[in-house]
């Protein structure tokens, strides 16, 4: 599972798959009308939609969206964020950690009123076995474990204080360390077989290590996939497979009327399991279904305008930051020319693609920050749709149709090369597809010959990480909190199947990228971000394209729904006493 | 006919490690790696490109730990031979995906998916022997043509069209409701409900699913149905029938149609791996938790152990089927004698 706040820190590493699952952002919708509907009261059930069954439902070992989604109501972390400004505050520790001058050290404070759901309190005991199951090498999450490689020690001071020793200054570290799941120990290891391990062990050779450490995670991987249990609001029930998840409040959850700490009101959360977006859709409108927080473009524009919808649901826009772009692979000869790549963006209608492709639910954008951030750099040049200027720009590079084959050639490195390359895009994704065809029908006019060619997931990821490509459409997640863009754009990264599969290289940003990690004043930070958000925009690395809408529809009877940088927040909703439509027994405990 | 079923038996030995040989090789050579999936986050999220170089080195030896403890570092022949081995003492192993033993996931989703396939199967019987009957009586007449244009008529329409256009006007939305757009349950299922309320409850939930499952079967059956029907109706001992004055339903239904049953016992060959089959299509759009769907999820997220279980059982089954339907045409037409020489 990947802990909200930690999603912020991570949600940059994914390249988005299918464009579907990825979390929800900044919000355009107004805020919404304070109604006279009395004091939040609890009651009544949240039906959600999910698309698929999540893999496990393990807070470790877990790692897509959809188990995420469910674990985060169970499991809470040491910080949070403020759904509102994205600031780090404390959930499970007390205060923000204390840092040393050094920036190495990390003291983190613990609350001593948190509870488990069995009724267990919470100690650093609970926190540090938490930390030991993400560095146990045998637990299966390596993915997750990546990003506590800097993390070399952790310790009790006292029985709630932990203190974190960290290889390098890095200003995400309070992000990361922060975003730790809070996991029982006596419930995940009841045979308290990592007790005698430490930390510092588990960050050094596995073979080193006493057989403890195997059998934990053999039993940590195997046994509890099916069972969370946690310290958060909600409690799950059960899980029917590819039919329903249930949560249900935990009515003597230690934060209920706590200042600072979210408060569920709604008794019970069903996800529901429907694999087919059509049919979530009719589900929704016969009743089965409350909320769905994603809707395809289509089925925004029809299928959700009639009177009776409107008067039954009401439906969310906001900006998802998840970002698309055609990538130009700089290593091919044809690339290398930073001329041929502003005029292939200049060539890109991307008004258009909006318009047409989703529908006009996107927005035009010219960088690889996310336009809500500080660091975005709103001075940037947006590059219009002008073929003119595009084949300018060629002419001036030395493009001409020489042999009147009616494609357009020059010659480099001494041979004469045709401009004629191949778009990748992965099958099952309609929007990328459409949007490579709109542009290579756009460049046959202007004597380019370029063609697109679909692949399955994984053999077009195979590909782009070999960078066996000239062209790819492709998205990333991007940042609502602060950016590190070090693992897309810094030059290291372009070898041995690094996140830069286009080979860009450029050592002044390299340069910038670099002290940014290290630089702690917010301030200093955008600045450098503004030379580097430049550097990109005269260069065009990538024609970047637009930031999609998302669209959630939720059935009126909810109250306290507000739109959130990072989306909705179910958390927050209730249902006043006369609109309550499903009453459990389990809420009159 | 013992030395027969003998014989039969031992030669399912080599077709079934043929048959698992190339599943095996099929699957294996197919271009992606579990491992790769796994680090990166699930097939959702894919993304193993997303990781930085100095952190790459250590994703690259967790994934080799992952595969050694799956086995998935040794050459594939031994890989091919460990399963096999593990085969045949019943061990599947456990799923990539969610570390369940792949039994446990398979007999889960096996009651859904059977009760979907037993009961398609025999609303494809019933209608298409009945239209075969039919056709058959009536050959080249107004209604022999109408059946068959129908029946081949469903047999084109695409089973995502259709299923995709019955949700959309019967289930809800904005036109007509009466059926539930997915699942198998309602949402206040509960087990303390009486016997036939739950059973009206699953009734309601599979219709749909088992008319679209069952629709395009029509044309083929009933077709063996006519062509075999025809044939017999044709032969002397039903003239004999007619002619000592037996009225046409007696000649039809007792004379005619038990022989001309005889070849549908070769489809039962299908029947069998049918049974636990599964449609992809209808699962997923119905959202019902099926074999079907498990299957799929599987080869999409490289799940060898659950993928290859899967291919295992529908393999034996199909050969069982064979072997079953063999014998009981043998059953049912004493004229087919195995093992026998003739005379």
């Amino acid at each position: 599972m990947l802990p909200k706040i930690w999603r912020f820190t991570l949600a940059l590493l994914l390249l988005t798959g299918c464009g579907d699952k990825t979390e929800v952002k900044v919000s355009d919708a107004p805020p919404p009308a304070q109604k006279d509907v009395g004091k939040p009261v609890t009651g009544d059930w949240l039906v959600i939609h999910s698309l698929s069954d999540p893999e496990l439902l393990n807070p470790l070992t877990s790692s897509d969206a959809s188990s995420s989604e469910v674990l985060n109501y169970v499991f809470e972390t040491l910080l949070t964020r403020n759904p509102k400004t994205l600031e780090l505050k404390p959930a499970v520790a007390a205060t923000r950690p204390e840092i040393s001058q050094d920036k190495l050290i990390y003291t983190f404070k613990i609350r001593q009123d948190v509870r488990f759901q069995d009724g267990r309190p919470v100690t650093g005991e609970d926190v540090l076995f938490s930390v030991k199951a993400i560095k146990c090498p045998f637990v299966n999450a390596p993915f997750l474990r990546v990003y506590f490689n800097s993390l070399i020690d952790a310790e009790l001071v006292d029985p709630y204080t932990i203190r974190f020793v960290t290889k390098e200054p890095y200003f995400l570290n309070e992000s990361v360390l922060g975003g730790i799941t809070l996991l029982p120990r006596h419930y995940y290891d009841p045979e308290n077989l990592l007790q005698r391990i430490s930390v510092r062990q588990l960050a050094q050779d596995p073979a080193k290590l006493p057989a403890e450490a195997k059998k934990f995670g053999e039993q940590f991987n195997r046994n509890f996939n099916r069972s969370p249990l946690g310290s958060g609001p909600y409690k799950f029930s059960h899980w029917k497979t590819g039919r329903e998840i249930e949560l249900a409040r935990d009515p003597n959850y230690w934060g209920n009327g706590k200042e600072g700490i979210d408060q569920p009101h709604l008794d019970r959360l069903k996800f529901r399991i429907v694999n087919n977006m059509d049919a979530a859709l009719t589900l929704l409108k016969s009743g089965g279904l409350d909320y769905m927080e994603v809707l395809t473009p289509v089925q925004v524009v029809r299928g959700t305008n009639s009177e009776r919808f409107k008067r039954e649901f009401k439906k969310y826009e906001y900006y998802a930051p998840t970002y698309t772009y055609i990538g130009w692979n700089n290593d091919r000869p044809i690339f290398r020319d930073k001329r041929v790549r502003q005029a292939m963006t200049y060539l890109t209608d991307r008004k258009l693609i909006v318009q047409s492709v989703l529908f006009g639910l996107g927005e035009v954008v010219d960088s690889t920050i996310y336009f809500f951030r500080p660091e975005y750099d709103k001075d940037l040049k947006s590059y219009p749709f002008d073929p003119q200027k595009a084949l300018a720009l060629l002419h001036e590079a030395g493009w001409q149709d020489t042999d009147g084959d009616g494609v357009l050639d020059k010659v480099i490195d001494g041979k004469k090369t045709p401009l004629r390359f191949e778009i990748k895009v992965n099958s099952g994704n309609a929007v990328r597809k459409s949007v490579a065809l709109v542009l290579v029908e756009e460049l046959r006019k202007r004597g380019i010959d370029a063609r697109v060619r679909e692949l399955d997931w994984t053999i077009f990821l195979n590909d782009v990480k070999n960078h066996q490509f000239d062209a790819v459409v492709l998205g990333w997640q991007m940042q609502t909190t602060e950016p590190d863009m070090y693992q897309i754009w810094h030059s290291s990264q372009a070898a041995n199947k690094g996140s830069n599969a286009i080979s860009y290289k450029n050592a002044r940003v390299d340069e910038i990228l670099e002290t940014y990690r290290r630089e702690f004043d917010p301030q200093k930070r955008i600045q450098l971000y503004k030379e580097f958000q430049e550097i990109l925009n005269d260069e065009q690395p990538y024609t970047f394209l637009y930031v999609g809408k998302r669209a959630s529809a939720l059935q009126r009877r909810f109250e306290g729904v507000e739109v959130f940088p990072d989306g909705l927040r179910p958390i927050d909703w209730w249902v006043p006493v006369g609109r309550q439509r499903y009453t459990s027994v389990a809420s009159a405990q | 006919m013992t030395s027969y079923l003998a014989q039969r038996l031992l030669l399912m030995i080599p077709t079934f490690i043929g048959i698992t040989l190339i599943g095996f090789l099929i699957m294996r050579l197919a271009p992606g790696d579990p491992a790769e999936l796994r680090a990166a986050g699930g097939l959702g999220a894919a993304g193993g490109a997303g990781i930085s170089l100095e952190k790459r080195g250590a994703v690259d030896e967790a994934m080799a730990q992952w595969r050694a403890q799956y086995g998935l570092d040794k050459p594939l022949h031994v890989q091919y031979l460990v399963w096999l081995q593990n085969l045949f003492t019943l061990k599947f192993g456990d799923s990539f995906k969610d570390s369940q033993p792949v039994w446990d996931k398979i007999a889960e989703r096996l009651s859904v998916t059977i009760k979907l396939n037993v009961w398609s199967i025999l609303v494809v019987y019933l209608v298409a022997i009945p239209l075969g009957i039919y056709s058959a009586t009536h050959a080249n007449s107004l209604g022999d043509r109408i059946t068959t244009v129908v029946a081949f008529g469903l047999f084109a329409v695409p089973l995502v069209w259709a299923a995709t256009m019955a949700i959309v006007f019967i289930c809800g939305g904005d036109f007509y409701y009466l059926f539930p757009p997915g699942g198998v349950e309602s949402l206040d299922f509960s087990e303390q409900w009486p016997l036939w309320k739950k059973i009206q409850d699953h009734a309601w939930h599979l219709f749909l699913p088992v008319v679209l499952l069952s629709y395009s079967g029509f044309a083929a059956l009933s077709r063996y149905m006519r062509s075999s029907m025809l044939e017999v109706l044709g032969q002397d001992y039903v003239q004999v029938a007619r002619a000592k004055g037996l009225g046409e339903k007696i000649v039809v239904f007792k004379h005619a149609l038990r022989n001309s049953l005889i070849p549908q016992v070769t489809l039962l060959a299908d029947i069998l791996p049918g049974l636990i089959g599964g449609s992809v299509i209808i699962e997923t759009i119905f959202s019902i938790p099926g074999l079907g769907q498990l299957g799929f999820e599987s080869v999409l997220a490289r799940d060898y152990p659950t993928v290859l279980a899967l291919f295992t059982v529908s393999a034996v089954l199909t050969l069982i089927g064979i072997l079953l339907s063999d014998l009981l045409l043998a059953v049912v037409d004493p004229r087919i004698a195995f093992g026998r020489r003739q005379q």
